[in-house]
């Protein structure tokens, strides 16, 4: 029953939860419970919760026995990354510079998730200031990836916590945050589901920037039914955070509807599963099939400009990232991680033109994303060209040659950032070493039911996302 | 050819973004350095002159 509650589903859990068929006091403690038999291993929470957790799962049973109205998440634990601001519980940005940082009030969607009913079980390890893709931190050692913690592999990241805590069944959902992918590659890594929403449909208000134009917050979860029911709950306008659009927020379950046929999938060849690995490439290739079989209508697209995304976004990224950090880059230099110190060493060597060639270079991505959506409804591709890396491993071979495992792992995700168009990266095979394969199913501006319905299809069609890692 | 930057031109640069860097750590960062702005260069090759940056994100 334990390992059952831990793995189930947000919206069964939700179910469950309003029918009184289990207390959300029993959910929390056997999450709990995991956390203290597991965490010192795979090390996803840098706070647990467990007092204000149990409190607020007590309250919540006294409600539902009072008979008072609940919401969509009444009683479900969920944890966030360690970038949202939570009130009275220290927010650190997976920093020694925020170490002791204690917010007043809440981020506006983790006020959202509260007022659903949703109950915070912790905060989650990240890398410092969501500045790295591979989930690494000087401070607080790195997570551990669930499904091969014995030969310390790579998480992902930004959100490695939420990756692994989502996987090993220590929260049944998370937050990530996604500048350049950091919500989709811990997703690929982890065997998990991870959506980046449009850009504007989720508020960052309380949520610790890396670079205010690329910053996409999400949900993370192990189903696409899940992650719609949260993003639901998420999304809407924030008078707190300016990008924020008026348009309404559909209802993401209802358009689950399982149906692909004739939904129009564009595969991404060139840049994308050109440069995967044989078995990341066979993976995405069969599951570009199942959706045909399924009764999509399946073509092969480019997106040329994106060969220019990684010079681009590199002068938006990390100028944004300096101007951000410069009080604490002159007066606590030696509180950085050295490699987080240097990325924002170097945005003091980019100039205001080479930012302004950057937004540019992303007028013409974001066109040429808008044009291959013109005339179709989906693009599919890799989440990452790779399985999970050793956390030593520095260098790595791609589909078209060697690579940087730092760049290898940001590569795909990132044009998607650059364009805001949505983006939910789901499992889609295993290698032969036992470690997940991940793909992205990208979608018009503000149309994330189109890309969660085929999503959700695509889980109804096969099992990857229901495996688990064998954890001791 | 790339060009190549001394110490002197970081330092240099560095003082003009408002930052003190020691000489170490700015030889630290010199070949990083030299491969971001040769990446960066390459923005100088695209035909741009006609588009319009991007300063408004979709807001609706």
């Amino acid at each position: 029953m334990s390992a059952d509650l831990a793995f189930a589903p947000v919206a069964d859990l939700a179910r469950m939860i309003a029918r009184k068929e289990v207390s959300p006091v029993e959910v929390v403690r056997v999450h709990l419970e995991r956390i203290a038999a597991l965490d010192a291993t795979l090390r996803a929470y840098i706070t647990v919760c467990d007092e204000a957790a149990l409190a607020a799962a007590r309250a919540a049973e006294s409600a539902l026995a009072a008979g008072r109205p609940v919401g969509a998440l009444h009683g479900v634990p969920v944890a966030l990354k360690d970038l949202y601001d939570t009130a009275g519980v220290r927010t650190t940005g997976g920093s020694k510079i925020l170490a002791d940082r204690v917010p007043e009030a809440d981020a506006t969607v983790v006020r959202r998730l509260k007022e659903a009913g949703a109950i915070v079980l912790g905060k989650l390890h990240m890398v410092e200031f969501a500045y790295g893709p591979e989930g690494l931190n000087a401070h607080h050692g790195a997570p551990r990836n669930p499904w091969d913690a014995a030969a310390a592999r790579m998480p992902g990241g930004s959100s490695s916590g939420s990756g692994v805590a989502v996987a090993a069944g220590l929260a049944p959902a998370a937050l990530g945050s996604d500048t350049g992918g950091s919500i989709r590659i811990p997703a690929s890594l982890c065997g998990i589901t991870g959506l980046k929403p449009t850009y504007g449909r989720v508020s960052r208000a309380g949520v610790l920037p890396l670079a205010w134009s690329m910053d996409h917050v999400g949900p993370m979860t192990r189903t696409v039914a899940d992650s719609a029911l949260l993003l639901r709950v998420m999304a809407g306008y924030d008078p707190a955070d300016a990008s924020t659009s008026v348009l309404p927020v559909p209802d993401y379950l209802a358009a689950l509807s399982g149906d692909v046929k004739g939904l129009r999938v564009g595969l991404l060849r060139s840049f994308f599963l050109e440069s995967a690995t044989p078995e990341v490439r066979a993976a995405v290739e069969t599951a570009a099939k199942a959706l045909e079989k399924a009764g999509a209508i399946l073509d092969e697209v480019a997106l040329p400009a994106v060969a220019h995304v990684g010079a681009a976004s590199y002068a938006v990224v990390a100028s944004e990232a300096l101007a951000y950090h410069t009080g604490w880059l002159k007066s606590r230099p030696t509180d950085y991680d050295p490699e987080v110190r240097k990325r924002l060493q170097l945005g003091a060597f980019i100039t205001g033109a080479h930012y302004v060639r950057g937004q540019q270079v992303r007028a013409l991505v974001r066109n040429e994303v808008d044009a291959a959506l013109a005339r179709r409804d989906v693009l599919l591709a890799p989440t990452t060209p790779l399985t999970a890396p050793r956390l030593d491993e520095r260098q790595t071979t791609l589909g078209d040659g060697p690579s940087e495992v730092r760049g290898a792992l940001i590569r795909l995700t990132r044009p998607f950032n650059f364009s805001g168009h949505p983006a939910c990266a789901v499992p889609c095979g295993f290698s032969t070493g036992g470690l997940p394969i991940g793909m992205q199913l990208v979608g018009r501006p503000f149309d994330e039911a189109t890309v969660l319905r085929a999503a959700d299809a695509y889980q109804r069609l096969t099992d990857w996302h229901t495996r688990r890692p064998v954890l001791a | 050819m790339d060009a190549v930057f001394d110490l002197a031109t970081l330092r240099g640069a560095a003082r003009v973004a408002g930052f003190t860097w020691t000489d170490e750590e700015l030889e630290a960062l010199r070949p990083v350095i030299q491969a971001s702005l040769r990446l960066l260069a390459t923005l100088d090759t695209l035909p741009l002159d006609a588009v319009e940056p991007t300063t408004q994100y979709r807001i609706l």
